[in-house]
């Protein structure tokens, strides 16, 4: 185990979490990542789930996995952050990238009509049909996120390590909105 | 007051307002416009150009006079139209465009001197001499001609941004809109209802008894119905403005423009609403018709007196006429007159039309009285005329149909002789369809019925089946019009209200042949104003078509771009403002570099360390000294994660890479690194950085900076476009790790002290060699044995979120060695020394020849740009970088001169080059500078001369090679 001490993607040594009136958001870093992509004629990895398909995110037992292009998912690894995924993972057939810290994710619970009408000012999809199981790549305050809906109560957003800070003001700001009273 | 009975609005809530410092009673529900006429204040502004007062003649948004200026301070908004303004408690609204009072504009002299502002006068006049126009007249004319002022402060507000989605999109919540949003959402579908109103109903609340039951019982039920359909989201105070591609609607939503005290609300939000069909509800705008001196206050057009009276109650007069060529204008004396108004006269040129309990002339208006208001108004029938009193005119000249939306993709609109009116013509946005009066229907029951069957067809476009509703009784009068375009008469007649445009100017255009409508627009700035001449384009177009004799249709329209309704610029930008304008993206050291005090500059959306100042420093030119000469002497270390990095991997990544690299790849040995050049496909270099294999099948690649995202998506195209039958995979990397370079001679030194017993030596890891290992008792790590500033150099990569971490300990444990952190400055300086390339040589029109890498271009293989950078221009191209270096010592270099022969004019002809880069060198002890040279190589120690015209400088330089530090790259090898 390293002696230097990491730090989270907003800069502070532990994570950031904020609750906002019914919605609590939260930095995870902790979640391990990996992309992983198929070379020509080789078949998907057992890795204990089906890999969805375009726009689909499925969760197995310690991982999930959402799709990016044709052959390609990214991989979660939920509390897997200090792990060699790259090495953990490699295989014949298999490209497999360390992504771990090249993203920052945000969790977003809340009740499902919140997270819809917050999902509304965040990105360009169809906020009721972006149910459990969709994952998307968009566009988010002029970068490129990934969009995970997990649960009807639950959402994700990743995005560039670089700009955690970006992400982080413009989620909170669209929560805070939100809170206002009508 | 001039309160009628009835209404919409609450008189139990008293609002109080001000307008002009004067304060006023309104009631909620009234526009300032409404409470304004309940005031008796009639007098709302002055004119673009001749300054005449101006009163309200329309009561929803095409309003062209009634502008003001709402709020104050930073939060102070020009040209805003009094009729939609919703009045609330404390609003503040002042008149604009004017010197002196509303009542007394001392521009009003503007008026006398009308025969020197016809139309095209700007075209025509302040042509001598040509160096007044930017001092003196273009500043005068727009302090004379404007509208309202800006405060120039930021706007204090805050704006929103959000995007929606559903099957259909109703545009207008008038008695078309409310049938086709029920239609569809009764069928299931997803139904977003969108009316800039704050209530919906639309003319249905303008109008007396357009239904067989109140019409606003039956809306209240609409309403009712509408909030248990989850499947409907209704936007009141939302203005669609604009029909973009493939079913994207733009919309502004005002949130919190109505209230007094919005709190933590944003101000408006913009929008994005994507629809598989849309319908336009969006009614019809009244056109009025043009005679003598028929601007004058009081005078308006009759719908929305009727308006005004039917929803808000108020009368702008006691005594009032109407002039009207059709029906419509009979209903407004009806209606005035069953609330007590009195009918003055109707004034009707056509034949029979009389109404019960008023006069009725068959005749014109042909004149007016009144300072700042009507009085009178002149008659003229039979050859005879007559001047009757009355404080207000309704004009009625028939309806145009709000298609705007519909042209926003360049349809054109048609022109309908039954009508009399432009509809929606073909080219329109793709699954558009106009609804009830934008499609021509002029009576209610029309109405209601277009609206359902419009959502019903749209609906079946799309497979789902929608059952027409039961709908009310209404009213369902034809409009018998008989045209009517203007009033022939010597005095002015005003067709375009706003941008003061005559129907004399119109005269004057078609006797200067500007005919055609476009130029007809531009010559008079006919339909040019913020109402983008709602109430006047097809007036304009009438009367030219009656001067050249052609009909309507032929002689044409003008379209319509989006906005349909002013929008403002602040929530277009979606609200970010200052620090959140873009992204910004910080580096992994970020937090370390603030706490050394570094000082940040903008490099692209990243935030770099430029330099890190010390106490006793006075200028940034000492730091950036002190970290070079550190660098070279001791050990510098640099943030250089900004670099592109891309994982390539696959059976064929070499194969894949030898083709997008100028330079061959696939030879290239696991554990080594190779500088890779990449051409555009038309030869010119691209970019540049470093190539490692780490493994058999897998390379990391290096970007510049600036092309991290371009080179990366450029490969993605090569991969799945060009070569899709390679087996090679690609991910961005460049965030996943913190990227260090360590450089000097103490590198290998002070990095031997944080890897797990990895041998550094020259003969295990030799310059260009590249390993995965650990560092500091664990840690996965990369390290890159490759040099930008021409010393022993290392980058080593860490995980990103332990990059803070790795410059604090190496900073900490390389004290002994001299271990000092730098920026971009002193980057900049260590590869100007050395001559490395950067952006500002690889600038989009430099050749690999000129960079003296002419050779990299592989003949052995193909590779995009290969083939062209070998065409005939480019290898004759004789420029190629050299160093450059002041003869004196003293003298400034400076990026960006020219080079030229000395004694040799100093012109294009004899232009030999630029400077492309500069800097100071404590290393040389001069200012340097790299550039291109023509013939440079044959030029090594010759002087030449470099030019600055901007600041009139003359530097001679001495050509040297481009290599200031150790040209023989020992230190590099070390």
């Amino acid at each position: 185990m390293t002696e230097l001490k990491p730090i989270c993607a907003l800069g502070g040594a532990e994570p950031a979490s904020r609750r906002i009136g019914a919605l609590s958001l939260r930095e995870d870093a902790g979640l391990g990542l990996a992309s992983l992509a198929l070379r020509a004629g080789a078949p998907a990895p057992a890795l204990g789930l089906v890999l969805p398909g375009p726009g689909g995110w499925a969760e197995g037992a310690g991982l999930a996995a959402f799709w990016t292009g044709a052959g390609q998912w990214m991989l979660e690894f939920p509390g897997g952050a200090g792990r060699d995924l790259a090495a953990e993972l490699a295989g014949p057939g298999l490209s497999v990238t360390e992504q771990t810290d090249g993203f920052t994710a945000f969790e977003i619970q809340g009740p499902a009509a919140e997270l819809v009408a917050l999902l509304e000012k965040l990105v360009n999809v169809d906020a009721r049909r972006f149910g459990p199981g969709s994952a998307t790549r968009t566009g988010f305050h002029h970068m490129s996120v990934f969009v995970i809906r997990r649960a009807p109560d639950r959402l994700a957003v990743l995005g560039m390590r670089s700009a955690a800070g970006t992400i982080w003001h413009a989620l909170v700001e669209a929560a805070e909105r939100q809170e206002v009273p009508a | 007051m001039t309160r009628l009975s009835g209404g919409l609005i609450d008189r139990s809530r008293s609002l109080t307002f001000t307008f002009d410092g004067k304060t006023y009673q309104g009631h909620a529900g009234d526009t300032l416009a409404s409470a304004l006429l309940a005031n008796d204040v009639r007098l709302m502004g002055r004119s673009f150009k001749y300054h005449r007062p101006r009163g309200v003649i329309a009561s929803g948004s095409e309003e062209p006079n009634a502008l003001v200026e709402l709020r104050g301070g930073a939060w102070q908004e020009p040209n805003t139209r009094a009729t939609v303004a919703e009045l609330f408690d404390g609003l503040a609204a002042r008149s604009q465009n004017k010197v002196g009072s509303l009542g007394f504009d001392l521009l009003a002299v503007n008026d006398l001197l009308s025969p020197f502002f016809s139309a095209g006068f700007y075209y025509k006049t302040f042509m001598w001499p040509r160096a007044f126009w930017e001092k003196l007249y273009e500043p005068a004319i727009r302090r004379a001609a404007g509208l309202g002022s800006l405060t120039h402060e930021p706007d204090p507000d805050a704006y929103d941004a959000g995007f929606l989605h559903c099957d259909l999109l109703v545009i207008g919540g008038g008695a078309a809109g409310l049938t086709a949003a029920l239609t569809a959402a009764r069928a299931g579908a997803q139904v977003i209802l969108a009316d800039e109103d704050f209530r919906l109903g639309g003319r249905l609340l303008a109008e007396s008894a357009p239904l067989d039951r109140p019409a606003t019982d039956w809306i209240a039920g609409i309403e009712a119905e509408f909030a248990g359909l989850p499947n409907l989201r209704v936007m009141r105070r939302t203005t669609v403005w604009g029909a973009f591609d493939h079913g994207i609607y733009g919309a502004v939503e005002r949130v919190s423009d109505h209230l007094a005290s919005p709190g933590k609300r944003v101000r408006q939000t913009l929008w994005r609403i994507t629809t598989k069909r849309a319908i336009l509800a969006s009614g019809a705008t009244e056109r009025h018709i043009p005679f003598a001196d028929n601007d004058r206050p009081g005078v308006m057009l009759s719908g929305a007196m009727r308006a005004y009276a039917n929803r808000w109650a108020v009368s702008p007069a006691k005594r009032v006429a109407i002039f009207t060529n059709n029906d419509d204008g009979h209903r407004t004396a009806r209606d005035l007159l069953a609330k007590g108004v009195e009918i003055a006269a109707v004034i009707d040129p056509r034949p029979a039309a009389s109404g019960a309990g008023y006069r009725t002339i068959q005749g014109h208006v042909t004149g007016t009285k009144g300072r700042l208001g009507l009085s009178r108004i002149e008659v003229t029938a039979n050859g005879r005329s007559e001047w009757i009193d009355c404080g207000a005119l309704g004009v009625s000249g028939g309806w145009n149909p709000n298609i705007q939306i519909a042209s926003h993709h360049r349809g054109r609109p048609v022109w309908h002789d039954g009508l009399q009116a432009f509809v929606a013509g073909p080219g329109g946005p793709v699954g558009l369809i106009p609804a009830g009066a934008t499609s021509g229907q002029s009576s209610t029951a029309q109405a209601l019925v277009s609206g359902a069957k419009a959502a019903q067809a749209a609906l079946a476009d799309l497979g789902i089946t929608a059952t027409l509703p039961d709908l009310p009784q209404a009213e369902d009068q034809a409009l018998n019009l008989k045209p009517l375009w203007h009033v022939p008469g010597k005095s002015r007649a005003w067709v375009d209200f706003q941008n003061d445009v005559t129907v004399k100017d119109i005269k004057l255009a078609y006797q200067e042949n500007m005919r055609p409508v476009e130029h007809l627009k531009r010559w008079t700035t006919l339909g040019m104003a913020t109402d983008q001449g709602k109430t006047s384009n097809v007036t304009g177009l009438a009367v030219m078509a009656e001067l050249t004799g052609q009909s309507i249709q032929s002689t044409g329209t003008t379209i319509f771009r989006p906005p349909y309704t002013p929008v403002a610029l602040s929530v277009l930008g979606g609200g970010d403002t200052g620090t959140h304008f873009r992204p910004r993206r910080l580096t992994p050291t970020h937090d370390w570099a603030s706490r050394q005090g570094a000082v940040f500059v903008e490099v692209g959306q990243w935030m770099r360390a430029q330099y890190f100042p010390r106490a006793g420093e006075t200028t940034w030119r000492q730091t950036v000294d002190r970290e070079v000469l550190a660098t070279r002497t001791g050990v510098g270390i640099c943030d250089v994660t900004t670099l592109g990095k891309i994982d390539v991997q696959g059976a064929d990544a070499g194969e894949f890479l030898d083709r997008v690299y100028c330079n061959a790849m696939k030879s290239l040995k696991v554990g080594m690194v190779r500088y890779g050049l990449m051409l555009r496909e038309d030869g010119f270099a691209w970019d540049d950085g470093t190539c490692a294999r780490l493994a058999e099948t897998q390379y990391v690649v290096t970007t510049t900076t600036a092309n991290a995202g371009t080179i990366y998506r450029h490969l993605e195209f090569c991969r799945q476009c060009l070569w899709p039958e390679l087996d090679v995979q690609l991910i961005s990397t460049t965030d996943a790790w913190a990227q260090l370079s360590v450089a000097g001679p103490n590198a290998r030194k002070l990095l031997q002290r944080v890897v797990d017993g990895f041998d550094l030596s020259n003969e295990s890891f030799p310059f260009m060699a590249c390993a995965n290992l650990t560092v500091c008792g664990g840690l996965r790590a990369r390290l890159f044995r490759i040099s930008f500033s021409g010393e022993l150099a290392y980058e080593i990569a860490v995980p990103a979120r332990y990059g803070n971490a790795l410059i604090e300990r190496l900073i900490d444990i390389g004290a002994d060695l001299g271990a000092t952190p730098y920026g971009t400055e002193t980057l900049g300086v260590l590869r100007i020394e050395k001559g490395h390339a950067a952006g500002n040589e690889l600038n989009g029109q430099t050749t690999a020849q000129m960079l003296g890498m002419g050779r990299m271009v592989s003949t052995k293989k193909d590779s995009i740009g290969a083939v062209l950078s070998r065409r005939e221009g480019l290898v004759a191209e004789r420029r190629v970088l050299v160093g450059l270096q002041p003869v004196d010592a003293s003298q400034p270099v400076v990026a960006g001169s020219h080079l030229f022969a000395e004694g040799a004019a100093q012109d294009t002809a004899s232009d030999q080059g630029w400077i492309t880069s500069a800097c100071y060198s404590p290393h040389v002890g001069s200012a340097i500078g790299l550039g291109y040279l023509d013939n440079g190589d044959a030029q090594l120690g010759e002087q030449i001369v470099a030019a600055n015209p901007l600041q009139a400088q003359q530097v001679v330089l001495r050509v040297v090679s481009p290599h200031f530090v150790d040209p023989e790259g020992g230190r590099v090898r070390d």
